[in-house]
């Protein structure tokens, strides 16, 4: 299954609404693109990817969601490229057994991926300037580096 | 040989995509301390990436890839 995507992301057809009986829950993250960062007026967003890496910790993180909240289907979709304010920048969906896990583990993988894959966000200001947004490092061997792996998404979200 | 992949803000820092590098590394921290030595305006930005090689994430003290790439992730949003 493809991960990341340079085309509109469709969300219907990552649902699976008839192919998991045993799940009364569907939990739907969708990621979209806002107009202002830090007091900034924001005109449109560039998203870039290490895509090998990438694309790998999105694999992990399905994987390791599934295996962490016992849910039978995890599907994360992030968008690349140029997208104007309302663009969809990701999607995960969660089935599950009943609702408390799949609210829990649908938090739990958007919160693994923003911090621990390599996907940067340039953002594109009314004065013409643009700035890529820093906030999480995904370096896991420094000293004074936080611990931002999938499985340890302890940093404190700012968006 | 070296060659250093950069990506979004470090790029742009550097103003180029790679970097080919001269020297005998036996580590990918070693090799990233000459890249810091050359090009101090780099150091503290290299600091904070973590280091991929195709598609997986090696650290300081693993030995240079067999290839000599080595991909500079710098921090992401997070948010």
């Amino acid at each position: 299954m493809e991960v990341l995507f340079h085309t509109p992301l469709a969300v219907e057809p990552m649902l699976e609404l008839h192919a998991h009986p045993e799940c009364g829950g569907l939990a739907l993250f969708v990621g979209t693109v806002r107009d202002h960062h830090e007091g900034r007026q924001v005109w449109r967003l560039r998203y870039t990817a290490y895509e090998p890496v990438a694309a790998r910790v999105i694999r992990e993180v399905e994987a390791s969601t599934k295996e962490r909240f016992d849910v039978p289907y995890v599907r994360i979709a992030h968008r690349l490229g140029d997208l104007i304010i309302g663009d969809v920048a990701i999607v995960c969906v969660v089935r599950a057994p009943h609702r408390a896990e799949a609210f829990e583990a649908c938090r739990y993988a958007v919160d693994a991926v923003k911090h621990g894959a390599p996907i940067w966000k340039e953002e594109f200001y009314a004065d013409g300037s643009s700035a890529f947004v820093e906030g999480c490092c995904i370096r896991d061997d420094g000293h004074d580096v936080p611990h931002v792996l999938p499985r340890h998404p302890t940093h404190t979200s700012h968006g | 040989m070296i060659v250093f992949e950069f990506f979004a803000s470090l790029e742009r820092l550097a103003g180029a995509r790679e970097l080919p590098f001269d020297g005998v590394y036996a580590t990918v921290g070693e090799a990233l301390g000459a890249l810091a030595a050359a090009r101090p305006e780099l150091a503290s930005l290299v600091e904070r990436c973590a280091c991929a090689s195709g598609d997986v994430i090696v650290r300081r003290a693993d030995p240079v890839p067999a290839d000599g790439r080595i991909a500079l992730l710098p921090p992401v949003a997070g948010g």
